[in-house]
């Protein structure tokens, strides 16, 4: 599944308090690859993936993914458009804090409208093959921050969408854990031809990118290529 | 998503339990007065309805026997039992006066009970004798419980000295309560030998409105009641005087109830305001986000119900015991509207959390 983001414009405000977090911004990632968004705070990184996400509205420009142009997309119409082809993955994991792992897995699949008890038997399998076989009835308070991330990205992939949006996704994870999420979201996009956009401060992440887009004051400045081909393919990550 | 409301209610156990807490003192406070409205209500008809009468034949300017004394002569009785239709008349005399206790002046309703005929004596005599001789009175079971009284003591009316010689039951009118006396003592105590205040009417299997009809063209002055019109009519002293404060109670309790739920489920969800965000990020509809609410207010909402009635039933037996003159009446119809109460509180308190989740913009959970 392909995003296509054209021209995207987005200000805050009017008259001397305007803001442009995002200025004039275009790029395509194609089905399979990586994008790392890198810039300082406040360059305009974390409102220009909630466009991507159809969470915010440009001002200007428009967002196409898998051939829908999201911008011209009902209010309505974009939760359905979310629940199938974007899976989120967040900074600070946003589990809900009542549900067990398992549970925090199948709300997207209920969402849908899957009953629960099919939801919880493909929740399963899926939190087996993220190493988290000990831990299906844990609540998040009971996680380790990795734990917690790997369920994050099992929330994130369980309704098979096309893109996968990861805001600071290694931010509160020590090495160990950063690394692991990272080697995750590499082979999410091989094995499985997902476009992966991740916002980040962490450099580490280059590793994994197919290309890095460097933002700053809103504007794309700088475009490099990642280096994923050179740690592709990965045995046994997902 | 109903799943994710039972968690999130049962997640904060304190919360819950003052949102329940809140809702079964609600229920209770409902079931409670309604119980007392009833009960009020059937005990002014209680003994009306006891009666063995089809029509209640009194003056035409007093329409219950609380507001105003219905006064007609004796020589009516003759009259009517004229009329085509009518089986049996049978005078009926009775008055609110004034007893001296040892001193104490207390109100009852003196009815003057007819031995041979059964007519005007009490629903059921739970002590002592059946019917009372010359000098005997039969009082209720609260008023002899109210002012210490027991079989054999002696009360004064007038300068009358009457003997307790029974206790009954069924004969309490909440602010007062009925006392008989022979049907002699009665006319001696009311110096009333050639009136009475009612004439109780029972028929032939004929058309009974039509004999209503008749006995008011033969006796002009009077109006004929049939007994439920009767009863009716003393029920709606019960109605005047009590409903309105009743009314106020219900409300209070109801918005106690909704203020309860309310609060409790709305801290719930500004505390839970970043989840809802997640759920709408990641494509939860707003309407799958409102029947959480709506979920969490009604488990909620039916929980405290059922502890309301559990309580409202406990409290019952309790103050029945405690308090002679704590008369309520459950009806399975009041279980019902309070039910549809406790609802309509529910979706009531989901109201402002819903359009609290409606406003939370999902783009906020990307800020750390």
């Amino acid at each position: 599944m392909s995003i296509i983001a054209n021209n995207i414009t987005k200000i805050f405000g009017s008259g001397h308090t305007e803001v442009k977090a995002v200025n004039s911004v275009s790029l395509t990632v194609q089905p399979g690859e990586i994008f790392l968004i890198m810039g300082p705070s406040g360059s305009g990184k974390t409102t220009l993936i909630t466009i991507l996400g159809g969470l915010l509205s440009p001002t200007s420009g428009s967002v196409v993914i898998n051939g829908e142009n999201i911008t011209k997309l009902k209010e309505n119409k974009l939760p359905a458009f979310r629940l199938n082809n974007i899976g989120f993955i967040f900074q600070s994991f946003n589990l809900l804090s009542a549900l067990t792992a398992t549970e925090n897995v199948t709300v997207p699949l209920i969402a849908k409208g899957m009953p629960k008890k099919k939801a919880l038997e493909q929740v399963k399998e899926m939190l087996e093959r993220l190493g988290l076989e000990q831990r299906l009835n844990n609540k998040p308070a009971d996680l380790s921050g990795g734990e917690k991330q790997r369920v994050a990205i099992a929330r994130a992939l369980i309704t098979k969408p096309g893109v996968i949006l990861a805001d600071e996704p290694t931010a509160n994870l020590d090495s160990k854990n950063g690394h692991e999420v990272m080697l995750k979201l590499c082979a999410i996009s091989c094995e499985e031809n997902k476009s992966v956009i991740i916002v980040s401060h962490d450099s580490r992440i280059k590793n994994i990118a197919h290309k890095v887009l460097w933002v700053e004051d809103g504007k794309l400045i700088k475009e490099e290529e990642g280096n994923h081909k050179k740690i592709c393919p990965h045995e046994n990550l997902v | 998503m109903i799943f994710i409301a039972l968690k999130n209610l049962f997640q904060e156990k304190t919360r819950l339990l003052i949102s329940i807490g809140g809702v079964a003192f609600s229920v209770l406070l409902i079931l409670i007065l309604q119980g007392l409205y009833q009960g009020f209500s059937y005990r002014m008809g209680e003994y009306i309805r006891s009666q063995p009468a089809d029509f209640w034949v009194s003056d035409d300017k007093a329409r219950d026997m609380f507001h105003s004394i219905s006064i007609l002569p004796l020589e009516y009785k003759a009259k009517i039992e004229a009329v085509a239709g009518v089986a049996k008349v049978s005078p009926f005399s009775a008055r609110q006066i004034v007893v001296n206790i040892r001193g104490k002046r207390e109100a009852t309703y003196l009815v003057a009970y007819d031995s041979e005929t059964g007519i005007g004596g009490p629903n059921k005599v739970v002590q002592g004798k059946q019917y009372p001789d010359q000098g005997e009175i039969i009082i209720d079971r609260v008023f002899a419980n109210k002012q210490k009284l027991k079989i054999d003591d002696s009360l004064l009316i007038g300068v009358d000295n009457f003997k307790v010689a029974g206790i009954s039951e069924g004969t309490n009118l909440v602010t007062f309560q009925y006392s008989f006396v022979t049907k002699q003592d009665a006319e001696r105590t009311f110096k009333t030998a050639d009136i009475t205040n009612y004439f109780l009417v029972s028929m032939r299997d004929v058309d009974k409105n039509q004999v209503a009809v008749n006995i008011e063209k033969q006796l002009p002055g009077t109006e004929v009641f049939t007994k439920q019109e009767f009863v009716e009519n003393n029920t709606e002293f019960i109605r005047e005087t009590f409903l309105p404060i009743v009314l106020v109670l219900l409300i209070i309790g109801f918005a106690v109830g909704v203020a309860v739920i309310g609060l409790t489920i709305f801290t719930s969800t500004i505390e839970k305001a970043k989840e809802y965000g997640v759920l709408k990020a990641i494509g939860v509809k707003n309407n799958q986000l409102y029947q959480m609410v709506l979920g969490q207010a009604f488990v909620a909402g039916l929980i405290g119900y059922s502890l309301g009635v559990i309580l409202a039933f406990a409290v019952n037996q309790i103050v029945t015991r405690l308090v002679p003159e704590f008369i309520s009446l459950f009806r399975l119809v009041d279980f019902i509207l309070v039910l549809g109460a406790t609802l309509i509180m529910s979706l009531l308190a989901a109201y402002i959390p819903i359009r609290r989740i409606a406003v939370i913009n999902p783009a906020e959970v990307f800020k750390a």
